[in-house]
């Protein structure tokens, strides 16, 4: 097995997972408004190439959906990765009873339609959102926008673990250059060794 | 390190007295019997211990340094964050969102103290919920024989000789296992499929246990069980789909964590290993060393654990 501090600073990531863009509550059942109902479910669909603009919601997948995984356990999350590259990426959020005006507005008024997504159940509503040529940051605007998610903020330990972790990779670039100077001097005086030894043996051959 | 060795069964004791309640009803019978594998047994530490005796003790030192310790080493692990299995399972389940909740599978990794040498902890297991998803089976014997007839009905899914090798010439290879009976490897060998079965590790041979007289009863074990082994003082096998609720993985752990103890307290007398820390991952997720319980009064509800 793994050397054991080598594992617990692999476990460190798991900051990652409580703080940053997308670490956010969605609305449920208890506290949805009639704006902003509960969110049951998100779905999300991108081609397997980054080009034609989805980029940003792989990027998405990659770094928002943990968190809001994280934060919200209950509510399903699928990601479909097509290798048909023209159809635009989609993100679509599934909320209980009705879409309220925002998403409505944000979705646009030109429906687009996502034929990966899962049909929504009875009482379920959709608004599918087209994130082709968004970043990951404008499309966790969007979401954030269109299902009114209260942003969880990091916690004391949090903030200073992450300190920490900045410092230290701070210092590993000062050490990588230092051990890469120390490595180089060692090659650098084997290399003349090397060359003194050859014109030694060229000048008792000669 | 001695106090740790008294946590540490209580910890994995914990895990099996706090799932109590729970139906279990399927009895767990090991299908296979342990099987020991002497890895130089009986001769290695007698030679440690005349050596030692000739030369005094001041010689004895640096030669037993040089060798390393005969256990493997085990840190302590109190720097270790330890967590609850609800806990562990939200984690896994935030790094492994938008994957496909069947292929992706929980892991355990049961470390053990134990010695270097000595016998190593083999078997086979069956859980009360199945993990593998239906592996394709595929069997090369004469399509009208009887062993033909057996495999079908023990599940593989392709049966035949010449079809099969066509098939599989043509680029269709649809299974992941593959059998041969030992009529058929002449054919086998002659229609020249180990370059493309060979890379894949589908070729069948003696060897790996796949050229056998008996394919029926084979296939049928090859689809209930989970193989393990120890590997240097660590056991890891795949416990549970993603999609799997809490209370099937401390089920299928529960019963893990027996089969192994029954494992080891089933080697020889002299052998003893214990079970020392255990960790849960998944298939991208990292590793969550466990505490023993099973949910804490922050854990989200087990049904919000469950599914994609």
């Amino acid at each position: 097995m793994v050397n054991l501090f080598k594992r617990i600073r692999k476990l460190k990531t798991i900051l990652d997972i409580r703080v940053g863009t997308g670490a956010a509550i969605l609305p449920s059942v208890a506290n949805a408004s009639k704006e902003f109902p509960a969110v049951t479910r998100l779905h999300l669909t991108y081609a397997q190439k980054i080009y034609g603009g989805h980029q940003g919601a792989r990027h998405f997948w990659r770094n928002c959906l943990p968190r809001l995984k994280y934060y919200n356990p209950g509510i399903p999350m699928t990601v479909k990765q097509t290798t048909d590259q023209d159809i635009p990426a989609t993100l679509s959020i599934y909320f209980a009873d009705r879409v309220g005006s925002t998403a409505t507005s944000i979705a646009g008024s030109k429906q687009i339609t996502d034929k990966h997504a899962p049909a929504p159940g009875t009482g379920e509503k959709m608004a599918t959102v087209n994130v082709k040529d968004l970043t990951y940051q404008e499309i966790w605007n969007r979401v954030q926008a269109s299902t009114n998610a209260s942003e969880v903020p990091a916690s004391e330990e949090d903030v200073a673990e992450a300190k920490k972790f900045a410092a230290i990779d701070e210092k590993a670039i000062h050490d990588r250059e230092r051990i890469r100077a120390k490595r180089q001097a060692k090659k650098d005086q084997e290399r003349m060794l090397a060359e003194a030894r050859g014109e030694v043996e060229k000048s008792q051959t000669a | 390190m001695s106090s740790l060795g008294v946590a540490m069964p209580t910890a994995a004791r914990g895990i099996l007295s706090s799932c109590r309640p729970s139906i279990r009803e399927t009895s767990m019978t090991p299908a296979f019997s342990i099987l020991q594998q002497a890895r130089g047994m009986g001769s290695n530490p007698q030679k440690n211990k005349s050596k030692g005796k000739g030369k005094g003790k001041n010689a004895a030192a640096p030669k037993t340094s040089r060798r390393g310790p005969l256990e493997f080493r085990q840190k302590s692990l109190k720097d270790m964050e330890q967590y609850t299995l609800c806990d562990a399972m939200r984690y896994l389940r935030a790094m492994e969102v938008g994957r496909n909740p069947t292929v992706i599978k929980y892991e355990a990794h049961i470390r053990l103290r134990t010695r270097k040498d000595g016998p190593v902890i083999r078997n086979m297991i069956r859980f009360p919920h199945a993990v593998q998803t239906e592996s394709r089976i595929c069997v090369i014997c004469p399509p009208d024989s009887k062993h033909a007839k057996d495999a079908l009905a023990a599940g593989a899914i392709l049966v035949g000789e010449t079809d099969v090798f066509e098939a599989v010439k043509a680029g269709r290879i649809e299974f992941d296992r593959c059998l041969a009976h030992p009529d058929s490897v002449p054919a086998l060998n002659k229609a020249g499929l180990g370059r493309i079965l060979g890379p894949r590790g589908l070729m069948p041979s003696a060897k790996a246990g796949t050229v056998v007289e008996d394919v029926a009863s084979r296939v049928e074990d090859l689809r209930g069980g989970t193989v393990y082994r120890e590997r240097d003082a660590v056991i890891r096998l795949p416990i549970g789909q993603l999609g799997f609720s809490p209370e099937q993985l401390r089920d299928n752990l529960r019963t893990t964590i027996d089969q192994i103890k029954k494992d080891a307290s089933g080697l020889n007398d002299r052998i003893s290993k214990e079970i020392y820390e255990i960790v849960l991952s998944s298939s991208h997720g990292t590793g969550f060393s466990l505490n023993g319980e099973f949910k804490t009064d922050d854990s989200p509800e087990t049904s919000a654990l469950t599914g994609v």
